[in-house]
């Protein structure tokens, strides 16, 4: 049995060599069927994975499948480890993965055959790394995963490589993502200097080990990783500007899947977690903030991607809220339902840019209600299961997050309620705008209004009907449900902590955040639908359009600077080099003439200068050694 | 003071000398032959320190051949003062100053090294610079560097050949 | 001499009798095609040789050489480098007007002077074949006299190696002026035996590293390297880039193993001085150049940072992690330079970073040859790459030495910054500026192409599973003990 886990990253390493290499070949069909099909293949392998882990109630035993490094002091092998949590999130995985594949055949289907391969090949790749991130029975594997999905990442965002922008956008992803990385690889360092093991078994039977500082510096430093992964503040900024990749890259990969990554390595790390006060309270605020700072800025954004983008951001901060006050399931079953109203979200998003011609400015929109009927009407069903209100699924994972921050401490549980009305009033906002009122693009867009194939609206329906009711298996005792959800991850997750609130007291939390919800839609479908904010904002309402200005930020105080220091550094050292040279060179007719100048143009004098001025250096160094190890000793 | 310290001093003090005059010559010519002397004087160290065939072998390869292939190469190319290139002020100035500080480093810790103190040179004694001690080294402990020696001229041969051929 | 020890050196004699086949069959008038394939197989009669004499390992031949497991390694590293070099050296000088013939005279020539680096534990064999691989090497880098870069190349590698070597000499003559004498293995003894780290062996080491800093381009001797890597033909560039350094190195290496170098505090916050100093300015000099080859050039520097940080411990993790690295970055930097190689029209090199806009739309299997070396480079996992770095940074960790691990770990995020830069070059839109046709014997093509192919496949392989190549290392290095 432990064998079948192996094929559920193999189908789409399959897909992705089959793609890949044959991509000028094949035609449009097949390379579809044989993309959309290794994931499904995946899903129906993941799904008998799933109910055998549901049955045995414990991880399947997993054979390793090589030993990947083996050194004097550590060993670690290539293995997997199939358990609850790792199992729920390969049917999340594969199973919207294969749904936003179905939903790409269509969407992309304007590209040539070799691109349309190399846009499936990636999207496989890209699959195979997140299981591999999920599936790793160690830190390490779990970081080649990690890394795999960025690199995928990258290439998707920069899926249209001709148009530099784009370009731009996907080196930024990359590069914010490789500094959270740094976090989780000095975390995993830190454990195999001190445990010398990073199996997740290993590494959580043997925490009395580690003292409180290293667990602190150890959660502190993978977090910094999740951090960049999951879009936390301070590393957000990439995750708007990924919206340049293709509508359904940005369903999977920058909703649903990579981004709670972030989730699952926290999750995971539990025990770990669980441990530090500090760490946990770290997550909550930063949690926190990034929930209310990007929903802010939501509220002002036009284009359709970037809002739902800067919401994902924000529904990424609840989730780490759930992590830090302890609420493991419930951000796990964030995640769950995330994944499907996102997505949806997103692909209604595609199936509207796909009728209007790629354009995304939603005050060009308007009235799409009666164009699009299925597109409005599952993107509604999205909305509202975002906006947390009653049956639907956002509702019962919010509101499990929300409870447990009560109980941490009332005023987490305030600002998230806030943030909450606030997602709810942005959403309407767009809901809104895009598809009530009266259309507002040219005759020529409205004349091409249609309705997207039937391989687009069907994962719609499906996700919205997933939305609908994927908040059922996780209904809380208060509301007479057994949560299905928490007692199939307890053994996973074993330090998560049950808060006791009154049932009076979370009544009373439900109902005010629903009301607040409510108010927020009521008001926002009435400001909106009749007269949509057209105007350029100004005033403080620019700010929050120009996102707080946090880019510029960035760039005036790290990118300028390190971009000049490199500048400087090459007009110095270079411009003196070759081509004072080269163009010295050129006056001097005479063969001769041209090696003496060469020999003696003083830049080989000032390269033997530079090399004994450093040896002065060194030996001065070397005099005051006894002064300086000292120094260095204080420091460290 | 016996005769080999007078000797000694004032061997270092003419090769010390002449050193700097190849240094501050303008004229490359005069470099050259301020750099013989240097030979000179360094072969008469040689010979202090009872190594005849090193003393030889440094006058007539070195002092010899080797400084007369390059008062040819000179006086073919006719260098002389006025296409010396100028050099920045600074980058003497900080050349000196970073060379003799350099210099100064070395000299003290040699001086400083304990071990060093008291020990005096063997002067007329050792037995090692001797053409026959040193053919017996050559030929069988040295035998293998004394052969890779010889590829390292070959190297040197093609590699001329192939920079300076006319083709 | 006994036998055993003649038949220990079998390898090293084949590699000296490759360069006179090489001279007879030029006095014999045969062209290029045939001196390159007896140059190919004589490479591997050298492989073959070490397989053969594997039996009688290790053994010492007093007092200048020793034959073990570490010093094969690295050998069969060095003769693995110049197969590939001189597989794609054919089409490189095929296309050019200079007489390639004697290219693979100096080729093997200074190969074998690397050989005898990484077989040496005396300072005498030290400094002969560093001779031996450095004057070889002036020639090689001018090799194309009548463009302005190479000579001037070459000739400002000649005027600074000189002076290192120069440096080299007075170092070796200040430790020996401490121990009284030049072996490896009694320096060690007496230094033991006078208890303490004198002055004078400290700036004996200190000046001798200028040396080998210069020949492993780090940083603060690293000013020619830019220059020199693009004023060389780039088959010289690669050969620097991999064969120079690993031969130095293994030497460099020995010599602190033997001496014990860990121990000493004095020389360990050199090394970690001009570790830090080397990634940092290595990535930061990168960070906007346009030049392809001075890019590399800029990013080996900084490799050879990171790889004195797996030397730093000096235990079996360190010895192993610096032997790993050093294949991983050989095939890498191997497969970018082939990449460049066979791109390069006849007039000169494609070294600018605008000649590789659009490549991929254009040659696809090319792009994706460099994009893997690239992302190698950048330490991306599923390549050899990463887990080269992450085993430096293992026994970097184990020693603690947290302060260049950090710098480590914060500068290959801004040496992604620009491998990224020439990726997303490649991948963009642009009319192709390279047109190149191919007007010889297609054989040579396609086994070059081969070449580039099993490069990228070790690569991925290394990557995918490097157990097993740590495992062979380990054997190796058994050898020794």
């Amino acid at each position: 049995m432990s064998k079948l886990v192996y094929l559920v990253p193999l189908f789409p390493l399959l897909g992705f060599l089959i793609n890949g290499l044959f991509r000028k070949s094949l035609s449009k069909g097949l390379i579809g069927v044989i993309g959309s099909g290794a994931i499904l293949a995946s899903f129906i392998v993941s799904l008998v994975l799933f109910f055998d882990v549901k049955s045995a109630g414990a991880a399947l035993p997993v054979e390793p499948l090589f030993t990947f490094i083996n050194t004097a002091s550590f060993k670690i092998d290539f293995a997997f480890q199939v358990d609850q949590l790792s199992s729920l999130f390969l049917l999340i995985i594969t199973g919207v993965g294969f749904l936003i594949h179905l939903y790409s055949t269509a969407y992309m289907h304007e590209e040539t055959e070799a691109h349309f391969g190399r846009y499936f090949a990636y999207l496989n790749l890209f699959v195979f790394s997140m299981l591999l991130l999920v599936l790793g029975a160690n830190y390490v594997i779990m970081f080649i995963g990690w890394e795999g999905v960025g690199l995928c990442s990258y290439l998707l965002i920069g899926y249209w490589f001709k148009n530099s922008e784009y370009n731009y956008a996907a080196t930024k992803a990359f590069v914010m993502n490789r500094i959270g990385d740094l976090g989780f690889l000095l975390a995993i360092f830190w454990l195999l200097s001190k445990l010398g093991a990073v199996s997740f078994v290993e590494v959580f039977t043997h925490l009395d080990k580690l003292t409180p500082g290293d667990i602190t510096a150890i959660t502190v430093l993978l977090f910094v990783g999740a951090m960049g992964k999951s879009a936390q503040i301070p590393l957000y900024t990439w995750l708007p500007d990924a919206m340049a990749g293709p509508t359904p890259v940005s369903a999977l990969i920058h909703a649903a899947t990579m981004v709670t990554a972030g989730i699952y390595m926290v999750a995971r790390s539990n025990a770990l977690y669980s441990l530090s006060e500090v760490a946990q309270h770290l997550v909550t605020i930063i949690g926190l903030a990034t929930a209310l700072f990007s929903a802010t800025i939501a509220l002002r954004q036009n284009d359709i991607k970037k809002v739902l983008a800067y919401s994902t951001v924000s529904q990424l901060g609840y989730m780490f809220i759930g992590l830090g006050v302890g609420a493991y399931t419930g951000a796990v079953f964030h995640v769950m339902t995330h994944a499907f109203f996102k997505a949806l979200l997103f692909l209604g998003a595609g199936s509207v840019i796909h009728a209007m011609h790629h354009e995304q400015d939603i005050r060009k929109m308007g009235g799409l209600r009666k164009y699009l009927p299925t597109t409005h009407w599952t993107f509604l069903a999205g909305c509202i299961a975002i906006a947390g209100i009653p049956p639907l699924s956002g509702f019962f994972s919010k509101d499990e997050i929300l409870a447990a921050a009560y109980a941490k401490n009332p005023v987490y549980w305030g600002l998230g309620v806030a943030g909450a009305a606030l997602t709810a009033f942005y959403m309407f906002r767009l809901y809104a705008t895009t598809f009530l009122g009266n259309f507002r693009g040219t005759h020529e867009q409205e004349h091409h209004l249609h309705e997207s194939p039937a391989a687009m609206t069907w994962p719609l329906i499906i996700l919205a009907v997933l939305s609908i009711i994927a908040g059922f298996v996780g209904v809380p005792e208060v509301l007479g449900g057994g949560h299905m959800l928490r007692s199939f991850l307890a053994p996973v997750l074993v330090t998560e902590h049950h808060p006791e609130i009154e049932h009076s007291t979370e009544y009373m939390l439900m109902g005010v955040s629903v009301a607040l919800a409510a108010i927020a839609i009521i008001i926002a479908i009435n400001k909106f639908s009749k007269k949509p904010q057209l105007e350029e904002p100004a005033g403080f309402g620019k700010v929050l359009a120009d996102k707080w200005y946090v880019d510029e930020l960035y760039d005036a105080i790290i990118v300028k600077p390190l971009n000049a220091f490199a500048g400087f550094l090459k007009n110095v050292v270079e411009k003196s080099g070759i081509d004072g040279i080269v163009n010295g060179v050129g006056r001097f007719v005479q063969y001769s003439a041209r090696q003496l100048r060469l020999l003696q143009s003083g830049q080989v004098g000032s390269y033997i200068l530079f090399m004994v001025l450093s040896m002065v250096v060194f030996f001065l160094v070397y005099w005051n050694q006894a002064m300086i190890t000292h120094f260095f000793q204080k420091i460290f | 003071m016996g005769t080999a310290q007078i000797l000694f001093w004032s061997l270092t003090a003419l090769a010390l000398i002449s050193a700097i005059m190849v240094l501050v010559s303008k004229n490359p010519v005069y470099s050259v032959l301020w750099l013989i002397v240097v030979f000179f004087a360094i072969s008469g160290h040689y010979i202090l320190l009872n190594a005849q065939f090193l003393a030889i072998v440094n006058l007539i390869v070195y002092a010899g051949a080797i400084m007369v292939l390059f008062l040819f190469v000179i006086m073919l190319m006719n260098l002389n003062t006025e296409t010396e290139p100028q050099k920045s002020i600074w980058m003497k100035f900080f050349g000196v100053v970073a060379g003799g500080l350099l210099l100064s480093f070395f000299i003290s810790f040699v001086i400083s090294s304990a071990d060093l103190k008291g020990k005096s040179a063997q002067l007329k004694e050792g037995e090692i610079g001797l053409i026959k001690t040193l053919g017996k080294a050559l030929f069988n402990d040295y035998v293998i560097p004394f052969e890779i020696a010889s590829i390292l001229f070959l190297s040197a041969m093609v590699g001329a050949v192939v920079i300076g051929k006319k083709d | 001499m006994t036998e055993q020890q003649l038949m220990a050196l079998l390898p090293f004699m084949v590699l000296a009798a490759a360069s006179i086949v090489i001279i007879l069959l030029i006095a014999f008038r045969q062209g290029h095609t045939v001196i390159q394939v007896t140059g190919f197989l004589l490479m591997c009669l050298v492989i073959f040789a070490m397989w053969y004499v594997r039996g009688v390992l290790p053994q010492t031949i007093a007092p200048l050489l020793i034959v073990d497991g570490f010093g094969a390694l690295f050998t069969g590293l060095i003769v693995f480098c110049v197969l590939v070099v001189g597989l794609f050296s054919y089409i490189y000088f095929e296309e050019r007007e200079e007489n390639p013939r004697e290219y693979y005279i100096l080729i093997f020539l200074s190969t074998l002077g690397a050989a005898i680096l990484t077989i040496s534990r005396h300072f005498m064999s030290f400094f002969i074949g560093l001779e031996l691989l450095s004057i070889s090497l002036y020639a090689l880098i001018a090799y194309l006299r009548t463009r302005n870069n190479a000579i001037e190349a070459g000739i400002k590698y000649l005027v600074l190696a000189a002076l290192t070597s120069a440096f080299l000499l007075f170092g070796m003559a200040l430790i020996y002026m401490e121990t009284g004498s030049m072996d490896f293995a009694v320096i060690a003894q007496r230094l033991n035996a006078a208890g303490k780290s004198s002055a004078l062996f400290l700036t004996g080491f200190g000046v001798m590293m200028v040396a080998v800093g210069f020949k492993l381009a780090l940083v603060p001797f690293h000013l020619w390297a830019a220059d020199v890597y693009q004023g060389a033909p780039s088959p010289v560039a690669s050969f620097i880039a991999t064969v120079s350094k690993v031969g130095v190195f293994a030497v460099f290496l020995r010599f602190c193993q033997e001496l014990h170098l860990q121990n000493n505090s004095a020389v360990m916050m050199l090394i970690s001085a001009v570790a830090i100093l080397s990634m940092i300015s290595g990535n930061i000099l990168a960070l906007r150049q346009q030049n392809l080859k001075r890019l590399l050039a800029y990013s080996s520097i900084a490799h050879f940072g990171y790889l004195l940080v797996a030397f730093l411990p000096g235990n079996n993790t360190g010895v192993e992690a610096a032997v790993f690295y050093l294949t991983a970055y050989a095939i890498t930097i191997l497969a970018a330079f082939g990449i460049i190689i066979l791109l390069s029209p006849g007039e000169k090199d494609a070294d600018s970073l605008s000649m590789y806009r659009g490549l991929f739309w254009d040659k696809p299997f090319m792009a994706i040859v460099l994009t893997v070396a690239l992302l190698s480079l950048a330490g991306i996992p599923l390549t050899a790459g990463f887990i080269g770095k992450f085993y430096v940074l293992t026994a970097g960790v184990e020693q603690r030495a947290w302060l260049p691990v950090i710098v480590l770990v914060i500068t290959s995020v801004i040496g992604l910054y620009y491998y990224l830069r020439i990726i997303s070059t490649i991948f963009a839109d642009s009319p192709v500026t390279i047109q190149k046709e191919r007007s010889l014997n297609q054989f040579f093509y396609t086994a070059s192409y081969a070449a580039l192919v099993v490069l990228t496949l070790l690569l991925f392989g290394i990557g995918v599973m490097p157990a097993v190549i740590i495992q062979g290392i380990k054997q190796f290095l058994v050898i020794d003990r």
